[in-house]
């Protein structure tokens, strides 16, 4: 899930970014180095918006570093469990699929595929009904189903399924 | 209330109820609770505890055998079961691959090599192979374990060139298609890596015949690159390339990273102590030494490929020779259709084809060094041929490394054939008995 929030971050500027654009320099600065991460509590911030207010400078002492408390107004992206996700498969193999929503790296396993999927092995492996209508490879668009998610400092893990109503492909590369 | 009419009920629903215990012993939701119970709940807090309430509250009931009742609570506790029982038969990221649960310690095996974060357990992992198996033995094909280094190509690191190497420099493909070309300078790696006559026309044959890994020594990003020469399109070895951060064992290669059953794997591979527990599934192939560097690693001192600008024959090179072989196992072990495929083994067919190598040759040892009289007597033997410790009429062969010694002198006036221990050994390489004419010792002149 995507929310809209308010951050806060200090941000350490070198002396030589004083000046006029110093600003700038400090937005973006910040651009650079939120956007992309992921925290924990948040997920990935997707693209800062807007900022909010920068505080008041501090000088270390010793370095001439100035540190600035910037409030700053971002996109995050969350997966949560039993949240419906859109993702791209990436992988296919006989364990299950991985799959791509952004950054986030999901896992169906092969329990969680229904069973009149198999696997075929060959040049792009699949999952396919027995009838050949619906199929899972690479680049396949799919809805699946968070069961699990785990995140990390850098990156978030989930475990998805499709055993459900209304769930699997949803665009499949060869047809288009 | 009589014992006599009350114990047969009792000892059935004592049954039962034992069963039940153990199912909501099992279940560790409050979810398993029955209805029942519902009115005790409230001063219970930990479900521990619940479930010693609930023990006592059905002893209680016990006497007047409401059957029908632990019936209910069984049904309860047994759909409950279902949802938790989860073996967690993996995990991605330490969470259960199957019910999304979070697991912690580090259990199972690691293939890290599929996708970062992914562990199986035993249990899955021989369900995989169990259903991968009757797949791909349904498509005809079996497994293949590919070695890189010496192999199917020979890598150098760029300051290891000799100098007369150095003209290799600008001999290189370009790397922007890499399907054609066989030299190639990895710059940002700083290696050069030549691949081994033949070996793109025996990987697009093997393909068919095969299910292909790669399995080296190597660290993980040089595998990757290497696969990357392989295999520019990634038809061969998507995510099936394995290396030693890939292992379970150091200096070991081992099948238990694989998810293929052990009686259909081949392993192609130059170095044989690296796969100790897995001998029978090997062929060892011949090493490639472009590289003078190479050389020198194994202890030759002889010119380098690269120096002499020579390189190995295409038509007669050690994988042109491998791939008959392979195609020979390929079709004996599908030989017969019908039968009971899944209970064949590889591992048999390769023993019975490597003893047609020889069979039919019985063989002399004449002045061989102590220490290697056993290698080449097991060698000769694995291949089919009959080795003797004295002289006889059906001797075919004597081999030795000296045209003096009394055995030697019996070949030549025998007309029996008199090679160098060297014959054994290629015709283990090319799995084909060597013509004796290009071994034979001659004797010395004084």
């Amino acid at each position: 899930m995507f929310f809209h929030i308010v951050l806060e971050r200090n941000m350490q500027l070198h002396p030589r970014y004083f000046g006029r654009n110093l600003r700038d320099n400090l937005v973006s600065k910040l651009m650079k180095d939120v956007e992309g991460t992921c925290s924990g509590r948040h997920g990935f911030v997707v693209a800062v918006t807007g900022i909010e207010n920068i505080g008041k400078g501090l000088i270390r002492d010793g370095t001439g570093f100035v540190t600035f408390p910037v409030k700053y107004q971002c996109v995050v992206f969350r997966p949560f469990k039993g949240e419906i996700l859109e993702a791209v498969v990436t992988m296919v193999n006989k364990m299950g699929f991985f799959a791509e929503a952004g950054p986030v790296q999901i896992f169906v396993s092969n329990h969680l595929i229904p069973d009149d999927m198999e696997f075929q092995s060959g040049d792009i492996p699949n999952y396919t009904t027995s009838d050949g209508s619906v199929k899972i490879q690479k680049d396949s668009e799919v809805r699946l189903k968070i069961i699990g998610t785990r995140v990390d400092a850098t990156e978030i893990f989930c475990i998805g399924t499709i055993k459900d109503d209304f769930l699997g492909v949803i665009n499949d590369p060869t047809t288009v | 209330m009589s014992v006599v009419t009350d114990s047969p009920v009792h000892s059935s629903s004592s049954d039962d109820f034992a069963a039940y215990i153990n199912a909501a012993l099992d279940a560790s939701s409050p979810e398993a609770l029955s209805d029942k119970d519902v009115e005790n709940q409230d001063e219970f807090e930990s479900v521990s505890r619940i479930k010693r309430r609930k023990f006592e509250s059905i002893k209680e009931t016990e006497g007047s055998t409401l059957e029908g009742t632990v019936k209910d609570n069984l049904a309860v506790a047994e759909t409950s079961v279902e949802v938790d029982a989860c073996t967690h038969p993996g995990s991605f990221g330490n969470m259960c691959i199957r019910c999304g649960q979070k697991l912690d310690g580090e259990s199972g095996v690691t293939f890290g090599y599929i996708h970062k974060g992914l562990r199986l357990h035993d249990a899955e992992i021989s369900r995989l192979r169990n259903t991968d198996i009757k797949n791909l033995l349904h498509h005809k094909k079996l497994y293949l374990i590919l070695d890189l280094d010496h192999t199917l190509l020979n890598s150098t690191h760029l300051g290891h060139l000799s100098s007369e190497e150095l003209h290799l420099l600008n001999q290189t493909d370009s790397l922007e298609d890499v399907s054609k070309g066989s030299i190639f300078k990895l710059e940002f790696m700083h290696m050069m890596t030549k691949l081994r006559p033949f070996v793109r026309t025996f990987l697009k044959e093997a393909s068919e015949m095969f299910e292909m890994y790669i399995y080296t020594m190597g660290d993980r990003p040089y595998a990757l690159e290497m696969a990357k020469l392989l295999d520019p399109q990634g038809e061969y070895f998507n995510a099936k390339i394995i290396s030693r951060d890939d292992g379970t064992q150091k200096h070991q290669k081992g099948l238990d990273v694989v998810l293929g059953q052990e009686s259909a794997v081949l392993i192609l591979d130059d170095t044989e102590h690296a796969w100790m527990k897995h001998k029978d599934n090997l062929i060892v192939m011949e090493r490639y030494h472009f590289f003078a560097s190479s050389c020198r690693q194994f202890g030759f001192n002889c010119k380098s490929l690269a120096e002499l600008k020579n390189d190995e024959n295409e038509n007669e090179g050690a994988l042109t020779k491998i791939l008959e072989v392979l195609k020979q196992v390929h079709s004996t072990f599908f030989d017969g259709l019908q039968e009971d495929l899944v209970g064949r083994d590889v591992r048999q067919v390769l023993k019975s084809v490597r003893k047609d190598v020889l069979s039919g040759c019985v063989i002399v040892f004449s002045r061989i060094i102590h220490s290697a009289l056993p290698t080449l007597q097991k060698m000769a033997r694995q291949m089919g041929a009959t080795c003797l410790a004295e002289l006889d009429p059906s001797v075919t062969h004597v081999v030795g490394t000296d045209a003096g010694t009394e055995k030697s002198r019996w070949a030549v006036k025998e007309n029996k054939f008199l090679v160098h221990p060297r014959w054994i050994e290629a015709a283990n390489y090319f799995w084909q008995k060597q013509p004796e004419e290009n071994f034979a010792l001659k004797k010395k002149h004084y």
